[in-house]
């Protein structure tokens, strides 16, 4: 039975606040969205809101499919910055991890076809995951070693995986007509694990699975291992966990290499696919990497808030597409979501606003006798 | 190869000057104490509203050269500050989380640039007589040395940045406001005790920042094209302006030096055609351009180890806390 | 004799915490009034109020017979009231003058003006003594010199009424009675000073009056002529103190802990560590003496390993550990109670029991295969609580964070206790603790000696050297300048080694 105490208590945890003020934010987020709509294009501010909010039920089952799609690499991508996070790094290089892993996956899914083929998609998987570790490790290696900033490292990289990848491209996987990859051998495609039954006519693949699976993992390895223990421990406090005798220049090699592993396999996920999926060769950075930063913000780097945050945000960006019908661009959703983002740094305004509505009693055993 | 050095290097400065200024942009934020990963984010807004601006006035009246150039400093200069605004509320009054304050700025302004260019003028694009800015020759061209490479053929923006340099550096140890500023950065706590407003000071130096970030972004356009594409932002020069602050330890001569560095690298190796012994390697473009991409890092593994970092930057100043 | 200061019935709240509860202060002009208290009764809470850092909750203050509201730093300085804080506020890579003139500082044209303070500075250098140039970098100055800073900033300003909080918990005796000099002076010249201390030695050997708060309240004001000093520490305690720790004679047996001809320059080549050795035996409880910064920290961080650029033998129980890995010289027996408990004992993001494992969560004892035994965790945890007293709210659960200081401080000797190990090494174990709190630790440690355990106990504070030690090494300038008997020594000959204006046999 749900009596007022209970729901008070609920709203006391550190866990529920954060995730109310966490809603707070997606709503005011969406309504500065609006607004700005309603300013420049007031005839079709209604209509954009409703495509937004209704956005997977558009075309039923096939964009229900596709908001499926989305969400995948947003989720690892997600869930990458997001690990990143808890262990104390700003991963901002999810980008180019994400690019090199995908590249890596189109070249195993064109070159190696003499891999059989039920393993053909398997092995390219697995390579995207390898070279997006790499590229994770070597920022982690300047940062334990040199005490380079990983932030301003990752970025670096940003750019040279980036210009790597299109001369990559353009040396061994180029179709000149479209000045882009060359379209992967079909059995290197993610299965569609039987999705294509549920959602036919749909882009989704079986890689919803495997970022779901991907999150599960990384759920018990931070929570239940004692790898996790010291990782986290690394990420909270460094000198505490110094002391403890954790090797803190190796955690944070694994760390970014993990990271870098898992925006890698995001990078498969999006590019093993026979939906028109490919790497163009201009010189511009991909926005799944910064995407996956907002993903791990609104998921505060939990594994299951990121399930949820990119599971949200691959809905709405499935919804901009269908605003492109309207008078607006599919921006409006990158300026929801960064809306989202910004009002949720804010959340100390949520979190009091919550704490008035459920004031709590003073636990007169903690916090008293504190020294000055 | 030594005929056309000049040449690269005056060209080296129009990479390297948006660079040390919104790596000045980024000095004045963080020495009060709050990391500004947003600098992207302005450049691009800066860049956006005053070619916007600029175009329009140009449609408008007419009006170009150095005094509609002038214009568009001013335009980019107030959009750059008002924009700031959001990152100084969130980090200074809200006490937020600076990187998560910072990324959603940089999510925000590229897509926000293109909404309003789409809505505004139905395409992404916004152009403006960039070539009327130019400067062909001043009564300094025939100086030896200096002459063909900051005074020929170059832009205003060339000698602003240096004005700029110049006066970010005796504002900040020349001045009482200087003092008080690095003082916030490193040590809010005695700051607040000698009477200083730690709030005023840290909200001064993100809205310092936010100035220079967006005059840095209509310095990145200018030298390019005569339009600018909202889809393409800044090309990552905030990011790197970042990195050009931290390899130079925070200290506005140093920021030079490396942002002239990194001006270098990038247009020797866009040149290479001019350089015979680099371009008998036959590199691929890719590799010249990922080039001062890996020359900045290298930079930083030499220069990280010993960081000059200001103590209190990134922390929010609470005075509540005990 | 008028009223200078009046803080009447103030209430100070924070969030979950009442630190001032209706106290009432009122301070003589020309007089040094002492503010008597241990820690967490409200002291510095108090100061902090009249110095302008924080808004009373309730009550009135007047200054000079008229009611003010002071809402910062800059109000207190307009009424010509200086603060020396604790914890100095100083900018570590500004210049002397630089720290003196902020907030107050000099403009000419628009510029910074540097040439007329430094000259003011340097008269009122002079004219107390203090010896300071003003060009010096803050970090190149010893902590004695930046206390004078500190006071420099207030005479800078012209202060009438001056508040040193705890000014003498980082000097030695010579350096306390010079201060104590200073400040006579500086009532002599007109200026009324208010003391916060918790050591009564100081109260009697200065103050005219003094104030005890307690748990927030305000126990009364005394003429501190009038009354003795086992009075003040009952008021201050609430209950009658103990002065000395209980310990039977020491019982040596074999060595522990060897250290020998250790040196290790920091980063910039400077020598901080000279030359040092010496033993630990079962048994015996070793304290290390000496001013803060004169090479302690890095005698512990080389003997734990923590930091490694070192030359030298480290010996534990007969195994050369001077190249094991900091997780390696755990094992081999080394209990550490860190200095900064915040910095290195606890992961204060962590729940009570997710830190009392954290230097054995490896052990087969919590885990599996690399999958963490929660139960087992947990009926560890409940265990350490029962038996070391450790009081937080939602027991295992309880965020460390929101933990109490002496209460952290007993989780994580509870930790390092069941341990077992041979050799305990406490650094400044009952820094910012109350009384009670700092005759339990004592009573640990000395139970851990009896026990046939090696310790270790580094301490700034002269009566915890005195009174828990069997015998004592003093440090000076990174070298071992005396090994002394704490029954042959006294407390003014032991502040002459840590001063280095004495040496001994070592």
């Amino acid at each position: 039975m749900m009596n007022r105490e209970k729901i008070a208590s609920f709203f006391k945890r550190e866990s529920s606040v954060s995730f109310m003020s966490s809603i707070l934010a997606i709503i005011a987020g969406m309504l500065f969205g609006f607004i700005l709509m309603l300013i420049f294009v007031p005839s079709d501010a209604w209509a954009g809101l409703k495509i937004i909010i209704t956005g997977a039920a558009q075309d039923g089952n096939k964009s229900f499919g596709n908001f499926l799609y989305y969400s995948a690499p947003l989720i690892v991508t997600g869930l990458s910055v997001g690990f990143a996070f808890k262990t104390g790094l700003f991963n901002i290089g999810a980008t180019g991890q994400f690019t090199v892993g995908g590249f890596a996956a189109i070249f195993v899914g064109v070159r190696w076809t003499f891999i059989p083929d039920p393993l053909h998609w398997v092995v390219a998987l697995i390579v995207a995951v390898l070279v997006g570790m790499i590229w994770g490790l070597i920022p982690g290696l300047l940062k334990a070693f040199l005490n380079v900033h990983e932030v301003v490292a990752t970025i670096m990289l940003n750019y040279i995986g980036m210009y790597l990848v299109v001369l990559g491209v353009k040396r061994f996987v180029f179709n000149e007509l479209y000045s882009q990859s060359t379209n992967i051998v079909s059995s290197a495609a993610i299965p569609k694990m039987g999705l294509q039954y549920l959602f036919p006519d749909s882009s989704v693949s079986g890689g919803i699975f495997i970022a779901i699976l991907a999150v599960i993992i990384i759920y018990i390895v931070l929570e239940k291992t004692t790898f996790g223990y010291q990782l986290k421990a690394v990420g909270y406090n460094k000198d505490a966990a110094k002391y403890a005798g954790i090797n803190e220049k190796a955690s944070i090699i694994y760390s970014m290499s993990i990271a870098g592993a898992l925006s890698g396999l995001a990078g498969a996920i999006v590019f093993l696919s026979t939906s028109g999926t490919h790497i163009s060769t201009t010189y511009v950075l991909m926005g799944e990497g910064f995407e996956g930063i907002a993903v791990a913000l609104l998921g505060l780097s939990h594994p299951f808030g990121v399930l949820a945050a990119g599971i949200f945000f691959g809905y709405i960006k499935n919804s901009g597409f269908y605003l492109q019908e309207l008078a607006f661009t599919k921006e409006v959703i990158a300026i929801i979501i960064s809306s989202i983002i910004y009002f949720s740094a804010l959340s100390l305004i949520f979190k009091k606003f919550i704490g008035i509505f459920f004031k709590k009693k003073k636990e007169k055993t903690e916090k008293i006798g504190d020294d000055e | 190869m030594w005929e056309n050095l000049p040449d690269i290097l005056r060209l080296s400065l129009f990479v390297a000057i948006p660079l040390l200024v919104v790596a000045l942009a980024g000095l004045f934020s963080e020495r009060s104490g709050v990391t500004n990963i947003a600098l992207e984010g302005i450049m691009i807004i800066g860049a956006f509203t005053s070619a916007y601006f600029m175009g329009l006035i140009y449609d408008k009246t007419g009006l170009d050269g150095n005094v509609l150039f002038l214009i568009g400093m001013i335009i980019a200069i107030s959009f750059g500050m008002i924009f700031s605004v959001l990152h100084a509320y969130a980090s200074v009054s809200m006490k937020a989380d600076q990187i998560i304050s910072g990324t959603a700025l940089n999510l925000f302004a590229p897509a926000f640039a293109v909404f309003i260019a789409q809505s505004l003028t139905g395409y992404s694009k916004v152009s403006y007589p960039s070539n009327s800015f130019f400067i062909r020759e001043t009564f300094l061209s025939d100086l030896p040395i200096l002459g063909p490479i900051m005074f020929t053929k170059t832009w205003m923006s060339v000698y602003v940045g240096f004005f700029l340099l110049i006066l970010a550096y005796i504002v900040l140890y020349k001045t009482r406001f200087g003092l008080r500023l690095r003082s916030c950065g490193e040590f809010p706590q005695a700051s607040d005790a000698a009477g200083v407003n730690v709030k005023k000071m840290r909200y001064a130096g993100v809205l310092i920042s936010g100035a220079l970030a967006g005059l840095g972004g209509l310095f990145y356009i200018v030298p390019i094209t005569g339009n600018y594409d909202a889809n393409f932002g800044v090309y990552g020069y905030g990011f790197l302006a970042l990195a050009v602050l931290i390899s130079g330890q925070w200290k506005p001569f140093r920021i030079l030096l490396i942002a002239l560095l990194f001006g270098f690298v990038s247009k020797l190796s866009s040149m290479t055609i001019l350089i015979p012994f680099i371009y008998d390697m036959k590199l691929p473009t890719e590799i010249l351009n990922a080039l001062p991409f890996v020359v900045t890092l290298i930079v930083l593994a030499f220069t990280s180890k010993n960081s000059q970092a200001p103590r209190a930057v990134g922390e929010p100043y609470d005075p509540g806390k005990r | 004799m008028e009223n200078i200061i009046e803080m009447l019935n103030i209430t100070k709240d924070f969030p979950g915490i009442r630190a001032n509860d209706n106290v009432t202060l009122q301070v003589k002009k020309g007089e040094i009034h002492a503010l008597l208290g241990e820690n967490g009764a409200g002291k510095s809470t108090l100061m902090s109020i009249l110095f302008g850092l924080y808004q009373p909750t309730s009550g009135t203050i007047k200054i000079r017979g008229e009611e003010v509201k002071i809402n910062n730093p800059n109000d207190a300085n307009d009424l010509l009231i200086g603060m020396v804080h604790q914890h100095f506020k100083l900018v570590h890579n500004f210049t002397v003058a630089q720290n003196i003139v902020l907030g107050k500082e000099n403009v000419k044209r628009g510029f910074l003006s540097m040439a007329e303070p430094i000259k003011k500075i340097k008269e009122l250098s002079d004219q107390y003594n203090f010896n300071i140039d003003p060009n010096k970098k803050i970090s190149d100055i010893t902590v004695g010199m930046q206390q004078r800073v500190e006071i420099l900033k207030m005479l800078y300003r012209d202060a009438e009424i001056m508040i040193f909080d705890e000014p003498t918990a980082v000097l030695t005796p010579q350096e306390i009675e010079e201060l104590m000099k200073i400040m006579k002076a500086l009532v002599k010249e007109g200026k009324s000073i208010v003391l916060i201390t918790h050591k009564l030695k100081e109260i009697k050997a200065v103050a005219d009056r003094c104030t005890v708060l307690r748990k927030g309240e305000c126990i009364g004001t005394v003429n501190v002529k009038d009354t003795s000093v086992e009075k003040m520490a009952e008021m201050m305690v609430g209950r009658k103190v103990l002065f000395n720790v209980e310990k039977k004679p020491a019982k040596l047996s074999n060595t522990v802990l060897k250290v020998e001809n250790l040196n290790m320059k920091n980063k910039d080549g400077k020598e901080v560590l000279k030359d040092v050795s010496f033993e630990v035996k079962a048994g015996e409880i070793l304290c290390v003496a000496g001013i803060e910064g004169n090479g302690q920290t890095q005698l512990v961080e080389a003997i734990t390993g923590l930091n490694t650029h070192y030359k030298g033998t480290i010996t534990i129980l007969d195994n050369d550990v001077s190249h094991f890995s900091i997780r390696n010289r755990t094992l081999s027996g080394i209990g550490h109670i860190p200095e900064d408990r915040h910095k290195h004992g606890l992961v204060l993001d962590y729940s009570l029991a997710e830190n009392m494992i954290l230097q054995s969560y490896f052990d087969q004892e919590f885990q599996n295969h690399g999958f963490l035994d929660f139960k087992a965790v947990n009926l560890h945890t409940d265990d350490l609580i029962k038996r070391f007293d450790i009081r937080s709210g939602r027991g295992g659960k309880t965020v460390a964070r929101s933990m109490s200081g002496g209460n952290q401080q007993k989780a994580i000797v509870a930790r390092e206790f069941d341990r077992d190990p041979d050799l305990m090494i406490a650094v400044q174990p009952t820094r910012g603790l109350d009384v009670g709190a700092i005759e339990y630790i004592h009573k640990q440690l000395v139970k851990l000696r009896d026990m046939n355990k090696a310790i270790l106990l580094v301490s700034l504070e002269l009566d915890e050297v005195m009174s828990v030690s069997d015998r004592i090494v003093v440090m000076y300038e990174g070298e071992l300048v005396a090994n002394l008997d704490p029954k042959n020594v006294t407390e003014n000959d032991l502040g002459l080694y840590m001063s280095g204006s004495k040496r001994g046999e070592v």
